[in-house]
């Protein structure tokens, strides 16, 4: 039985089929990277995961202990929720709080941690980001890629047992990313079990245990980065592959 | 020169319109509260979509916008008690209406008043707040009141915290007229006296300065709590010091 087993998972927006009974299994310690065209459902994914979304079918069990995905009752979702933490492409930090009361929001309401101990908590995981002089600093003094450092410390504080992570570096300027993504590929190295949703295929290579090829709401391929990249069986991956320049094909020569 | 104007009298006035204050204030405080409440609540209803409650409050939210406060204290003060004489009727009950004072028909048309306005502000502001700090908190396993109350709500007040303000000052206004339900407030009494020495354009001119500087003190108050409440324009620093300790501290484990 593997960590965490997502089954038949489906997702329509009306008559739009997104996920189409994905079955996906991940490793404690795992990075796995969800890659494929826009609008392919990989972002629906995680947000059925957490149920930020609503599937039509479909179930998760993080080491052994399953969650009906499509449940109504907020008790449940808000348990399943706290087996994962989401890393948004838009931060979505507080705008209210400061960096430390954003980082310790959840260990207080959610987890009910005493202040001292979650300011502890809350100093260890954004001295790990690099955020430690920025504690009473609001959202709106942060740059992006200073934003999303904080969320990864928020998410981490929280010690989910997956971490889901949509787009993480979408919407930072060009010259930012680099410091998000040697943020997640450090925490990626402590052995936190990541979900993560990107178009930086450099990084997927260099980071990801494992890669999920997502095309119109089916995987279509599951491997390693050297399977899926340098050997891709499928002509759709393939395809995809041309088009984000990670393989040479001859009707892009100019 | 004739005595045309009587500058002195404008000033020397002003504690006797004074002793009239507090039935303003009381007049203020308490259609205040109707205003905030069921404008709270108009605003959730239209915002929770509720069916027919959501169409009485657009309904209700127009008429009220639409016709004159003036019209509306008179329509409470007389409305009120033909209603209430024809529960009694239908009831057999015998509520004495002639005991109800005047203050509670004032009370009541400038709060259902205020409500219509307040109901637009609160509802705009809570749509303002951004929905994806919302997922933020219930991603995080918040529950639906921890994200109201945590997120939604101080956000939305920081939003409606000017406009509630523009609407308290029209309602302090408002009071003025409130002679027209047989309330003594300021504005009655001033031309209760000017009816004894006929210096009609002195107190209108005292009550000017009276109600100018309740709105400016009120004005100061807004701008303590918006100070308060807003996030700085600067980052706020760190102490050195602390900073080092809580260094030291990350070192130490």
């Amino acid at each position: 039985m593997a960590y965490i087993e997502i089954r038949n998972l489906s997702k329509k927006f009306r008559d739009n089929v997104v996920l189409d009974n994905v079955d996906l299994d991940i490793n404690r310690g795992e990075v796995v990277a969800l890659i494929g065209p826009s609008g392919t459902g990989k972002s629906t994914l995680l947000r059925c995961l957490n149920r930020l979304e609503n599937p039509e079918s479909g179930t998760v069990s993080f080491e052994g202990k399953k969650y009906d995905l499509t449940t109504k009752k907020s008790k449940s979702k808000r348990e399943l929720r706290q087996h994962t933490e989401m890393v948004f492409q838009q931060f979505n930090l507080l705008k209210n709080k400061n960096v430390l009361k954003n980082v310790i929001e959840g260990l207080k309401t959610v987890k009910k941690i005493s202040r001292d101990e979650a300011e502890q908590i809350a100093y260890r995981e954004l001295g790990k980001v690099g955020m430690i002089d920025r504690l009473t600093h609001y959202p709106r003094h942060l740059s992006g890629g200073q934003q999303q450092r904080v969320a990864i410390a928020r998410a981490l504080a929280m010690d989910p047992q997956l971490l889901l992570m949509d787009e993480p570096t979408s919407a930072l300027d060009p010259e930012l990313v680099g410091e998000v993504l040697m943020i997640i590929k450090k925490i990626a190295q402590e052995g936190n079990t990541i979900l993560l949703v990107t178009h930086e295929m450099d990084f997927v290579k260099g980071v990801a245990d494992r890669v999920v090829f997502l095309e119109n709401g089916k995987i279509v391929a599951n491997g390693t980065a050297k399977e899926v990249f340098e050997n891709p069986r499928d002509e759709r991956l393939k395809q995809f592959l041309i088009k984000v320049k990670q393989l040479d094909g001859s009707e892009y020569v100019i | 020169m004739p005595d045309l104007f009587d500058i002195k009298l404008v000033f020397t006035q002003i504690p006797d319109i004074l002793k009239a204050l507090p039935v303003t204030l009381e007049m203020v405080a308490f259609a205040l509260l109707i205003g905030f409440a069921l404008g709270a609540i108009l605003a959730v209803i239209r915002i929770s979509k509720i069916p027919v409650l959501s169409q009485l409050a657009v309904f209700f939210v127009s008429l009220m916008r639409g016709t004159p406060i003036i019209v509306q204290l008179y329509t409470s003060y007389f409305g009120i008690p033909i209603l209430l004489r024809y529960i009694n009727y239908y009831n057999g009950t015998d509520w004495n209406i002639t005991k109800i004072p005047g203050i509670v028909f004032a009370v009541i048309a400038l709060g259902l008043n205020s409500s219509a306005f307040d109901s637009e502000i609160i509802r705009s502001a809570i749509l303002s707040v951004d929905n994806g700090q919302l997922e933020a908190g219930r991603s995080m396993g918040m529950s639906e009141w921890q994200v109201f109350w945590r997120i939604k709500f101080p956000q939305a007040a920081e939003v409606a915290l000017l406009p509630l303000g523009n609407s308290v000052i029209s309602l302090i206004k408002g009071t003025s007229l409130a002679f027209s339900c047989g309330v003594v407030e300021m504005a009655a009494e001033g031309k209760i006296l000017a009816g004894r020495n006929y210096r009609y354009f002195e107190v209108y001119v005292s009550l000017g300065i009276i109600y100018w500087i309740l709105t400016i003190l009120l004005e100061r108050i807004i701008k303590l709590v918006e100070k308060k409440i807003r996030v700085p324009e600067e980052a706020p620093a760190m102490k050195p010091a602390q900073l080092e300790r809580i260094k030291q501290r990350l070192e130490l484990r």
